[in-house]
């Protein structure tokens, strides 16, 4: 079995008027598990597009999506949602917390959405809260917290349920310089000590450093630009 | 995919349970009182009214008719062509005997009613002059009710006569003698029954032969007819009334729920009463709706996000109606400890009556009515796109 993601040959079209243009044009990428991979490029390119696809929100036109040895692409959405509940982590803009919902309970309603809440979920939370420099907010709400921690809770929430993969969408767009390298920082760490297969999608050029490959997405087509230090990289462009 | 949610729904209970259900609903009604409590003062008015008409609903119909509905007795017998009517029907008590011997029929007793004035005393003031009713009944049959204080009717005193307990906030005790307006008639006080009422007014119980003399005191205007009565009331379960008609010509015998809307005014006065609690069932259901589905809706957002990272709309729907459910129930509940509150509070001679099933019938209907319409709110859910809550930023 493959673990890791892969997306090989995606393409997706969207209707407009009478004909329909490709949003994605045969995108193909593979995401090892402890690999963190970064999607830069202009708005309208595609970026957000791709990101639903890999993150099973989003069913492609065509070509294929492997989420831990498991081909997506297909699935019903009721399967989708369960696939996005135990395989992928979503790391997504500050502010998306549920606002009513605690710190450890913002971690926890992942577990609540698939049964019930053992000790042994509680106690892995609260590690996880603690690894991340959460401790003192266990019971503190989204207004009180900075953007970082916000951040950083949904970092914690995008791994409660031991994913394998992790998407994560402009992460940095609303924290300031200091704050960015932080949460990119942790975001890396624990992609690497995990063994997650990770995208981010970033505007953020100051966030690259922390990521293995850098991909452009342009009008709909994926380039790898560069890879950062080891490995050789697998295969970009079609 | 009906059925797919139904039985993942007793999956999650079972390794659920309430508070697995509840978290949501629960953490979001702390979180936010002040919005909820906006809903929860609207549905404890709208509760609150609700159980106000129909205590008044069913104040009015006890005083309308509450000797009729007291008296055990399952069929009427009136004269043909009566429209169910005491004041229309004139019969002869001989019917009675013959009545008594058609099957399924276990006892009859006649009955007459006259509407009154009560004179308290050579007294012109307003206040002592009280409307009655006067029901004639045979002393000792099933008709005379149970005795509150003081004795029953007897056939050698027939002035002797037995009232509902409401003539004491008048002034009248036992053994006092009141005048008959526009008769030379005067009775006395010897008994006090409780809930006899009719067409509004206290009723006084005489025997039948007093009730004679007041109603058919002008010469001619009892027809000519011997021992003559209003109705007859019969006593037993499944009577044919169409087997009676077809045995006694001239006769009409119908239930005693049928007599009672016979009543002048009752169906009138109870429709108004049922119209205003029906309009006021179907304005809660909107309102209640509209203000879920308005709070469903500023929550798009934070269900998209929900649903990208797993939640089911089964999940998410769940978290909904039980909030919704316990709002009512809380709503409810306050609504009913102010209606009762209001009834304590009340003027005596206010026709209000709290029935503790009516009560728990309106409380259930209110509670049905509130997670139904909750529901357009679990059909929005369902529709939110969780695609919406990925690159937004707020």
């Amino acid at each position: 079995m493959t673990k890791g993601l892969q997306i090989s040959g995606v393409t997706k079209y969207y209707a407009e008027g009478s004909g329909r243009i490709a949003a994605l044009d045969h995108v193909s990428l593979k995401v090892e598990p402890g690999e963190f991979v970064a999607v830069v490029g202009p708005s309208g390119s595609g970026k957000s597009t791709f990101l639903s696809i890999a993150g099973a929100l989003l069913r492609p036109s065509e070509g294929e999506v492997t989420v831990n040895g498991q081909l997506i692409s297909k699935l019903s959405d009721r399967e989708l949602s369960k696939i996005r509940l135990q395989e992928i982590g979503f790391i997504m803009q500050s502010s998306n917390l549920v606002p009513y919902l605690n710190v450890l309970d913002q971690v926890l309603i992942v577990k609540r959405m698939s049964g019930r809440v053992s000790k042994e979920d509680k106690a892995f939370a609260i590690q996880l809260l603690e690894e991340l420099g959460l401790g003192s907010k266990l019971k503190s709400y989204p207004e009180e917290l900075s953007g970082g921690e916000k951040q950083r809770t949904a970092i914690a929430r995008a791994l409660s349920n031991n994913p394998n993969v992790i998407l994560a969408d402009e992460p940095t767009a609303s924290l300031d310089t200091k704050r960015a390298h932080e949460v990119v920082e942790l975001i890396a760490h624990e992609v690497k000590s995990r063994r997650k297969a990770a995208i981010m999608v970033t505007h953020d050029e100051r966030m690259l450093e922390y990521c293995d490959k850098i991909y452009r997405m342009e009008d709909g087509t994926l380039s790898l630009l560069q890879t950062n230090q080891r490995e050789a990289m697998n295969l970009v462009k079609v | 995919m009906y059925l797919h949610i139904k039985s993942d729904t007793c999956v999650r209970y079972k390794n659920g349970g309430v508070e697995q259900i509840m978290f949501l609903a629960m953490k979001e009604l702390m979180h936010s009182k002040m919005r909820f409590l906006m809903i929860v003062i609207i549905f404890v008015l709208l509760a609150w009214l609700v159980f106000i008409l129909s205590g008044l609903g069913n104040g009015l119909s006890t005083l309308a008719a509450s000797t009729f509905k007291n008296m055990k007795a399952d069929y009427v017998l009136f004269e043909q062509g009566s429209q169910n009517a005491m004041g229309k029907s004139l019969l002869s008590d001989q019917l009675v005997e013959q009545v008594e011997q058609l099957p399924q029929v276990n006892a009859a007793s006649p009955m007459g009613s006259t509407m009154a004035t009560a004179l308290k005393g050579q007294s012109t003031k307003n206040e002592d002059k009280i409307d009655i009713a006067i029901i004639g009944i045979n002393p000792g049959s099933f008709l005379e009710p149970a005795i509150v204080e003081g004795s029953g009717l007897s056939a050698e005193n027939p002035n002797h006569v037995i009232v509902n307990v409401t003539m004491k906030d008048d002034g009248f005790k036992l053994g006092d003698t009141f005048q008959l307006d526009g008769s030379t008639e005067s009775l006395t006080i010897v008994g006090f029954v409780e809930n006899q009422t009719y067409n509004h007014v206290t009723a006084v119980f005489t025997p039948m032969e007093e009730w004679r003399k007041i109603t058919f005191a002008a010469p001619g205007s009892d027809k000519g007819i011997a021992g003559p009565v209003n109705a007859i009331m019969l006593q037993g379960k499944d009577i044919d009334s169409s087997a009676i008609n077809d045995k006694l010509p001239g006769t009409d015998t119908v239930t005693r729920a049928e007599a009672v809307q016979g009543m002048p005014g009752y169906k009138e006065e109870n429709g108004s009463i049922m119209m205003m609690l029906g309009f006021l069932l179907v304005i809660s259901a909107f309102v209640l709706g509209v203000f879920f589905y308005v709070i469903t809706m500023q929550k798009t957002n934070q269900f998209g996000i929900m649903k990208a990272i797993g939640a089911r709309n089964g999940f998410l729907s769940k978290a909904i109606v039980s909030q919704v459910f316990v709002l009512s129930l809380i709503s409810i509940v306050v609504g009913i400890l102010l209606t009762y509150g209001t009834a304590a509070i009340m003027p005596k001679g206010m026709p209000f009556k709290l029935e503790t099933n009516l009560v728990i019938i309106y409380s259930v209907i209110l509670l049905i009515i509130a997670v139904l319409s909750s529901l357009v709110s679990v059909r929005k859910i369902t529709k939110i796109d969780p695609l919406k809550a990925l690159g937004r930023v707020e």
